[in-house]
């Protein structure tokens, strides 16, 4: 566990926590010493020797002494131990996170992270300080004492001996039943919150249902599960705690028989019975609270596992040497590609000349969006390959893809910065004037005039403050900004005023001068302007392509595709349809 | 007991006692258990002292056999199985009453969900329009677990730190006042140096609190800007928020760990069981030599004035859990006050299916009205159409309807009744809607489209699904309807929109309030949706916000709304004769759609 903990360290961290770890040991060997030194001291005293007592007493007072020396650097060490673990851990978690192929955030990740950055590193960071120091001291100190009882009586000391062995296995199994209970609990803690906040969301629709509906009974399952595994987690751990503390009692008692076995047959010198007893009554508080914060042990094991998952999530290969593409055409060679399941594409093969603009319709579930993501190599396809220029991309590798596209997608995050800043992320190179320039020639400047604060106006988290489709455009002045050759756009559907569609079709009608462009289409002034059409058949393939006038007039799918689109658009909503 | 008590933070405080009064209500289902945790956890304290005591006997039985007097064996044997018994005793009272300290939690914390899920029923629709889904987790996730240390822990540890101390010390001044007394002086040391330690602890938390958010903040910025933020090549960017963050918070608690860190080390250092043992064998000796005592009559001060401060340390380390289960407490009990929806107490019965609005005026806040005096009816098998910019009213006054809010003045009426006069199983019976957002449940999809009507047959659902057009995506399914959402029904926004549109249709509402944006959900299935939508509005009492005024040209009754009133009404004929408001707003639309749509496409 320890040496887990150390690997997620930096150098300093690792230094401090092992020194900390040292002095906890040196003082809780002290300790133990000190409480030994009881035995002598409390001998003396017993058949009247003051003298020797005191002797005794200046020895107990400088291990004392030594002890407190000891505490003192470590927990002074300690505390700077935890602070450089936790800048450790959060480092660690922060490089491995930028890491991971984006493929990895496609589900949502925030809850993971964020719970590893915050409870989960805090835990970890003051583990050694909280539940490390007073499970050695815990340990340690007994088995100081139990070795040195040997000293005064190896009776007494082997009765309690026999019980170490059986005490130490009773703690391994607690520590890990614990663990595994936990695991089954988070797991059923999970599914009924998520069962509550679905709950929660869906009261507007829940109401027409009234109270015990399906709904009803979906929430309270999940919170009987809940119930259940927490039950059976106070059980097994009530139950582990229960048998290990019972062990060191028993170890006790046993004691007591034994000394008082040999003080009834005279065989035992009664000053050392006495305070060997003391020791061995003293001493059961701090082991069995040692054996209870075995399970903080394993709720920190938990994070560490995360972490270790993290690490060896796979990530896309990158070449040595990357190449450099010799144009900007894409192409797609025999492309199978699928998120684990079914493939989504299959055997796809087109391609998107350069300065030139390619739109890709279809049904939902066709595989629009992922043909865009392969390009930006947010995965590696299954089979076949993809090209820029004629270089499969895993040659160009992810540094000379990420220059070379410009995306826009349509779940397009914005930091929660000013509206300007959000752009300027596109060439941090360029002046503010010259960012401003090109923003306005994306028409973001008509969104700029209602927020107040203008160009540095905040956009709010995630940028909460803007439309759906008023993101986009700020994401589009972005890519513009860019300047990159190839540009991904995934049409905005939420884009429900008209000013967002005028403003997105001029801002197409700008990048596709001279440029690669690859859109997901929606609108229909889009797709029908567009050079290539490509129109997919939803079973991974392509159905049709070529070019507006030429797919209508040959009156296939794509023509019927048209005439119902353009019926939608005429769309009335009447009692009399 | 899976958790690691006394971790987290290093100092800590012993607050949360004074909040307990004012949630009483939180706590109504374990107050049973209550006596039987004091009782176990007294009893379990009490005979903790005893072994000591036993010990103290034993020396005193067996002392004077150094000097050759004989053994009392039958005595050594009873005070042997004395400590046993008590040993045995303590160890297994303290446990039970941590198991039924435990299991109470356990009951609290489902009764408290429960009550939760109970109290959600009965709050008014318009309150999750405002909540996120985080604070919803908050609540049911971590505040009610956070209570658990106090239930679990708290009264045990109290009591112990109370019993143990008490106990001990009215036994060693009956023993001997003086080592009594000895025994004491480590016990005021912590009691005089705490408060100084906890100065200013509450705004440390606050900032720490504050510190937490900061980074969790750019934590989640971090997670979710990284998959676009990658793709720009400007990686650094986010990481560099976040390292900033990061580098922020550890400095904090360094600090804040550096701050507390002496006084509380030399707190716990008075308190070790070393330095208390020097000082306690010190004070025995010196009364030994000068003070006349006997070693035996010592003795009891040396074994039980170790034990004094560990209860109270232990309870100090429990300190920073109270504090957040007293917020938690704060935060619940807030949340269970929060108002429901007022039930009538003589329901009426809605008779037809019209809509009027009588006069009504609305705030969200009580002071800022963002509907005045709107007056308009609603015949039954009509549409009406509510039109106006972004903010100007249209959508707070759909959803009075379906009683998202209640009105602050005048009244919302269905059938003649006022909404708020009709039981609110009733009212959905007669009210249904279809707004932007997709409320689809992680079940199959059978039971999302018979949600409102469980009891609908097989037939039903299959012609709700026919309706809403899509019964044949369903069918693509493997599982067919019984695919669940979420696993293996993976819908397009625009396929989830037309189940709920199924559901609408199976409830079978005669009055319907819809957004007419909801066809935009997914451009390529628009055509779908509409025909949906049309089916579902067909004779039924229709209140639709619009957002495209091609849409409504033919809807019986427009209502114009800015700033909250009503400024114009007729029909679009009407409207765009008249040449107000609503004749430049088409003027305006016109032209700007006829640019999104390619040439030859008529709006």
């Amino acid at each position: 566990m320890i040496r887990r903990l150390l690997h997620y360290c930096s150098p300093r961290a690792r230094h401090l926590v092992i020194a900390e770890l040292s002095l906890v040991v040196v003082a809780a060997l002290l300790q133990g010493i000190a409480f030994l030194l009881l035995v002598p001291l409390l001998r003396s005293l017993f058949i009247g020797d003051l003298n020797a007592a005191s002797t005794w007493l200046i020895a107990v007072a400088a291990t004392a002494v030594g002890y407190v020396v000891a505490s003192w650097f470590a927990s002074q060490i300690g505390m700077q131990a935890s602070t450089a673990v936790l800048d450790s851990l959060l480092e660690r978690l922060g490089d491995s996170v930028v890491s991971l192929p984006v493929a990895w955030f496609s589900t949502d990740r925030t809850g993971l992270v964020t719970g590893l950055a915050t409870q989960g590193a805090m835990f970890v960071s003051t583990m050694p300080y909280a539940i490390l120091r007073q499970i050695l001291a815990g340990f340690i100190a007994p088995a100081t004492v139990l070795v040195g009882m040997y000293f005064f009586d190896w009776r007494l000391a082997l009765a309690m001996t026999v019980m170490v062995p059986i005490i130490a296995i009773g703690y391994r199994w607690l520590s890990r039943r614990i663990g595994r209970g936990d695991h089954a609990h988070s797991l059923a803690v999970a599914e009924a919150s998520n069962r509550v906040v679905e709950f929660a969301r869906a009261q507007p629709a829940l109401r027409t249902a009234g109270e015990s509906s399906i709904a009803d009974r979906l929430v309270e399952e999940a919170l009987e599960h809940q119930h259940k595994e927490y039950r059976g987690l106070l059980i097994t751990g009530g139950a582990g705690i229960a048998i290990f503390a019972g062990l060191v009692q028993l170890s006790i008692t046993v004691l007591l028989v034994v000394g008082a076995f040999l003080a009834v047959g005279g065989t035992v010198d009664i000053a050392t019975l006495i305070a060997l007893l003391v020791l061995g009554v003293r001493f059961n508080e701090p082991i069995v609270a040692a054996g209870e914060l075995g399970g903080g042990v394993a709720v920190a094991k938990t994070t560490i596992d995360r972490l270790d998952e993290l690490a060896v999530v796979p990530r896309l290969s990158e070449p040595e040497h990357p190449a450099t593409p010799a144009d900007f055409d894409v192409e797609f060679q025999g492309v199978t590609f699928g998120y684990g399941g079914d493939p989504v594409l299959r055997d796809l093969s087109f391609i998107a000349p350069a300065s030139g603009m390619t739109a890709i319709v279809g049904p939902s579930g066709s595989g629009k969006t992922t043909i865009t993501k392969l390009i930006a190599r947010f995965y590696d396809p299954e089979a076949g390959t993809v090209c820029i220029g004629g270089v499969p991309v895993p040659e160009l590798g992810t540094d000379v893809v990420a220059a070379a596209v410009a995306p826009v997608f349509q779940d397009v995050y914005l930091f929660d910065d000013t509206i300007l800043n959000n752009i300027w992320i596109g060439d941090p190179d360029l002046s503010r004037d010259e960012v401003i320039a090109a923003a306005t020639r994306a028409r973001v400047e008509e969104i700029v005039a209602r927020l107040p604060g203008g160009w540095d106006a905040r956009v709010g988290e995630g940028g909460s403050n803007l439309s759906g489709g008023e993101r986009q455009r700020v994401s589009i002045a972005r890519a513009l900004l860019k300047d990159a050759p190839v540009v991904l756009l995934d049409e905005a559907t939420s884009a429900l005023d008209i000013g967002n569609e005028i403003a997105i079709g001029e801002a197409i009608d700008q990048i596709r001068a001279d440029r690669t462009l690859i859109v997901v289409a929606h609108r229909l002034q889009t797709i029908m302007t567009a050079d290539q059409i490509i129109m997919l058949d939803g079973e991974g393939g392509i159905r049709e392509a070529g070019g507006h006038a030429e797919l209508l007039a040959q009156g296939g799918a794509y023509a019927r595709y048209w005439r119902e689109r353009v019926d939608a658009a005429g769309w009335k909503l009447s009692r009399h349809d | 007991m899976a958790e690691a008590d006394a971790t987290a933070t290093i100092a800590a405080e012993p607050g949360g006692a004074g909040s307990q009064a004012k949630s009483e209500g939180l706590f109504g289902a374990v107050k049973s258990s209550l006596a039987g945790i004091i009782v176990l956890a007294v009893v379990g304290a009490v005979s903790s002292v005893i072994p000591f005591i036993a010990i103290v006997e034993l020396a005193r039985t067996l002392l004077p056999t150094i000097d050759g007097a004989p053994v009392d064996a039958d005595r050594v044997w009873l005070i042997v199985l004395v400590a046993a018994v008590a040993l045995i005793l303590s160890f297994a009272t303290a446990f039970l009453s941590g198991v039924v300290g435990h299991f109470a939690d356990a009951e609290l914390q489902h009764s408290l969900r429960k009550r939760i899920i109970r109290h959600l029923q009965r709050l008014p629709l318009g309150w999750f329009d405002q909540r996120n889904s985080g604070s919803m987790r908050k609540l049911v996730e971590n505040d009610v677990v956070a209570l658990h240390q106090l239930v679990a822990h708290s009264i045990q540890d109290v009591l112990t730190a109370i019993t143990v101390p008490v106990i001990s010390l009215v036994y060693l001044f009956i023993v001997d006042w003086r080592m009594a007394l000895a025994a004491l002086v480590p016990l005021l040391l912590v009691l005089l140096i705490y408060p100084l330690m906890m100065r200013g602890a509450s705004e440390k938390y606050r900032q720490y609190d504050a510190a937490t958010q900061a980074l969790s903040g750019a934590t989640v910025e971090f997670v979710q800007g990284i998959a676009v933020v990658k793709r720009f090549g400007q990686v650094g960017r986010s990481h560099r928020r976040y390292r900033n963050a990061t580098g922020e918070y550890s400095r904090f608690v360094g600090e804040w760990t550096r701050e507390t860190a002496v006084l509380f080390t030399i707190v716990e250092l008075l308190v070790s069981p070393i330095v208390v043992l020097a000082w306690l064998l010190t004070a025995a000796v010196w009364l030994v030599a000068n003070g006349g005592a006997s070693p035996v009559d010592v003795l009891p001060g040396l074994l039980l004035g170790l034990g004094l401060t560990a209860p109270l340390m232990k309870l100090g380390s429990s300190g920073q859990f109270l504090r957040n289960a007293a917020k938690a407490q704060e935060s619940l009990t807030a949340f269970f006050a929060l108002p429901p929806v007022t039930q009538p107490e003589t329901p009426q019965m809605p008779e037809g299916h019209d809509v009027g609005f009588d006069d009504v005026a609305f705030s969200y806040d009580g002071e800022h009205r963002v509907l005045h005096e709107i007056a308009a009816s609603c015949a039954p098998g009509t549409v009406t159409a509510l039109v106006g910019a972004s903010g100007s009213g249209k959508s707070t006054l759909a959803k009075l309807v379906p009683r998202f809010y209640d009105v602050d003045a005048g009244g919302v009426e269905i059938g003649g009744a006022d909404v708020r006069q009709v039981a609110p199983g009733e009212l959905y019976r007669h009210v249904g809607f279809v707004f932007q957002d997709v409320q689809l449940l992680h079940t199959s999809l059978r039971d999302n489209i018979r949600l409102a009507r469980p009891a609908a047959t097989e037939d039903d659902v299959e012609a709700a699904a026919r309706a809403a057009q899509i019964h044949d995506r369903i069918l693509r399914f493997e599982r067919g309807y019984d695919a669940v959402v979420g696993e293996d029904a993976n819908l397009s926004g625009g396929e989830a929109q037309r189940v709920t549109i199924a559901r609408a249709l199976l409830a079978d509402a005669l009055v319907l309030v819809l957004d007419e944006a909801t066809a935009f959900a997914d451009p390529d299935s628009e055509a779908s949706i509409q025909h949906a939508l049309s089916t579902l509005a067909a004779d039924r009492t229709v209140l639709v916000i619009a957002h495209r005024l091609h849409r409504i040209t033919s809807a019986d009754q427009i209502l114009v709304l800015d700033d909250g009133h009503i400024i114009e009404r007729g029909t679009h004929p009407e409207l765009v004769a008249s040449g107000g408001r609503f004749a430049a707003m088409w003027a305006d639309y016109q032209a700007n759609h006829a640019r999104s749509l390619p040439e030859g496409v008529q709006p």
